[in-house]
């Protein structure tokens, strides 16, 4: 699907990126993490072809992104940006995700069927004015606009910012029905505790380079790397760490544990 | 344009000049542009520019600059050879269009003036802190600082709303809109619809830069609020002796030639 090699980027002279080398497959969910200037973003940009790459080749689905026009790479890779302001650009809902779908299809009752469905999945009033909505709500609907045109792979930057817990989880469990269906996502987050719900892999960036590449667990379990990167494990993980309970990442791991402990002992002083 | 109205921090003779000095020279070049109709004169403007930019150590943003006002030269020079019709015919057209040896001086003179005139307050501004204009402008010229704050305020706001167009511009080719096209026409087209994401974003900015200018007691700000002292030395003197000599130059150069 997504494939970097030896990919450098550099911007006025200074290195963002250096040297990075990975592939994803299709269907994957893949977290990137990193503290800030990493370069996450500059990686997600790098990936669909917004930014060149100063040195290495980046191919999505075959296709080199240097000699692939952006909006070419567009109908295979879905955008969200961190700034839902940036991209919404009509007047009600249902107009905004029109605008994708008419970029995306030709086929008008194609367009109709797959905007019905994209409402409902969000379950939006088309005509509500989306400049008037919160900005949980205008990321949602530059969400919706996004997987309305059916991409295949999805890359979100920083999709949760700002959001409340209800807002959150509902963006969350889209997407992570669209990744059940086979679409590829890979989402840049700065919340270990949703990085670890959802995400099956993890990219660890610090200072535009790639230090860790693995699954979930395993990276949250490399303290010296999550180090460098200037990130914590989640909350839990670091809890069941004091008490010398080793993979331990969610609260009902922690508690079963617990439990056992309390029951062992009990039985012990009888 | 996006990052040429940007301080570029240093220690020249220009950057240690009264900000108002650094104002006044940069308005006589342009005032020398427009008074004077010698080709040669304006070129060798362009040139005092590109100087001016390596006394300050911005040589590489002045020639950015130059290419960054090409495009626009480039219209302007063609529309002005194929529309103005003084002078002997030298390439006859389809369409009833011809070019003149008068459509062609006309047009480098245009391109020229523009060019003449854009460069020095773009690099007055590169080597100006905002705020110092803005407190000159208070404390010397006497604007009542509601109207320097606008002044300012609308020159720091260049870069960042070019910095929001660019991210706009990002988010639609990312969902495919095809912004990369080389068509101009097309792109001229496509752009036109992302003025609303950007009149959004613009509204909202100035609206929280209210607020908090607000908060932080904009309107009991006075003249004597400013406690920097803007001092004009002999440097200054020799700067506004050298902008006095260039307007002249200018109407001397008109009225020999």
């Amino acid at each position: 699907m997504i494939n970097l090699q030896n990919v450098s980027f550099s911007y006025n002279n200074e290195k963002v990126l250096s040297n990075i080398s990975l592939h994803i497959d299709k269907g994957e969910f893949t977290a990137i993490i990193g503290s800030n200037g990493a370069g996450k973003s500059t990686l997600c940009r790098i990936m669909n072809g917004l930014l060149k790459p100063s040195s290495g080749t980046v191919t999505v689905n075959g296709m080199d992104t240097r000699t692939t026009k952006s909006s070419i790479l567009a109908r295979h890779i879905g955008f969200l940006f961190q700034n839902p302001d940036r991209q919404i650009c009509k007047n009600t809902v249902g107009e905004e995700i029109r605008f994708s779908l008419d970029i995306a299809f030709t086929d008008k009752s194609m367009i109709e069927k797959r905007l019905f469905e994209t409402l409902s999945l969000f379950d939006f009033d088309a005509d509500s004015n989306p400049f008037h909505l919160s900005r949980g709500e205008r990321q949602q609907v530059a969400l919706a606009s996004i997987i309305a045109a059916e991409p295949e792979i999805l890359i979100l930057d920083e999709p949760t910012t700002g959001l409340d817990y209800v807002e959150c989880m509902k963006i969350m469990s889209i997407i992570k029905k669209l990744n059940d269906k086979g679409i590829t996502v890979i989402m840049v987050c700065h919340d270990m505790e949703i990085v670890l719900d959802f995400a099956q892999r993890i990219l660890v960036l610090a200072e535009g380079r790639l230090i860790a590449d693995g699954e979930t667990r395993e990276i949250f379990k490399m303290e010296e790397i999550l180090r460098q990167a200037s990130l914590l494990p989640p909350q839990i993980a670091r809890l069941a760490a004091r008490f010398g309970f080793d993979d331990v990442f969610y609260v009902d791991e922690m508690t079963d544990i617990v439990l056992k402990r309390i029951k062992n002992r009990r039985k012990r002083t009888g | 344009m996006k990052g040429f109205f940007d301080y570029v921090p240093g220690s020249s003779y220009l950057h240690r000049l009264n900000p108002l000095t650094k104002l006044l020279l940069a308005l006589m070049i342009c005032i020398a542009a427009f008074i004077s109709a010698n080709h040669l004169f304006l070129v060798m403007l362009i040139v005092l520019n590109l100087g001016i930019g390596a006394q300050a150590g911005i040589f590489t943003r002045s020639v950015m600059l130059l290419k960054g006002l090409l495009k626009l030269c480039i219209i302007i020079f063609l529309l002005q050879v194929l529309f103005i019709r003084d002078g002997n015919v030298l390439v006859k057209l389809p369409l009833n269009i011809f070019i003149t040896d008068g459509g062609i001086s006309s047009a480098f003179m245009v391109v020229f003036r523009l060019v003449t005139a854009t460069m020095p307050l773009a690099l007055m501004l590169s080597i100006t802190q905002i705020n110092d204009l803005s407190n000159v402008l208070v404390t010397k010229l006497r604007i009542p600082y509601p109207y320097a704050f606008a002044l300012t305020t609308a020159i720091r706001f260049i870069p960042v709303f070019a910095n929001e167009m660019t991210g706009i511009i990002e988010a639609q080719t990312s969902r495919g809109v095809q912004l990369d096209t080389r068509n101009i026409f097309k792109k001229i087209k496509l752009v036109l619809p992302l003025c609303v994401p950007l009149l959004i974003t613009s509204v909202r900015k100035i609206e929280g830069s209210a607020i908090s200018a607000e908060l932080r007691g904009f309107h009991l700000r006075t003249k004597n609020s400013c406690y920097k002292k803007y001092a004009v030395n002999i440097n200054d003197i020799c700067v506004i002796m050298i902008s006095v000599v260039i307007v002249g130059s200018a109407i001397l150069v008109n009225s020999i030639f």
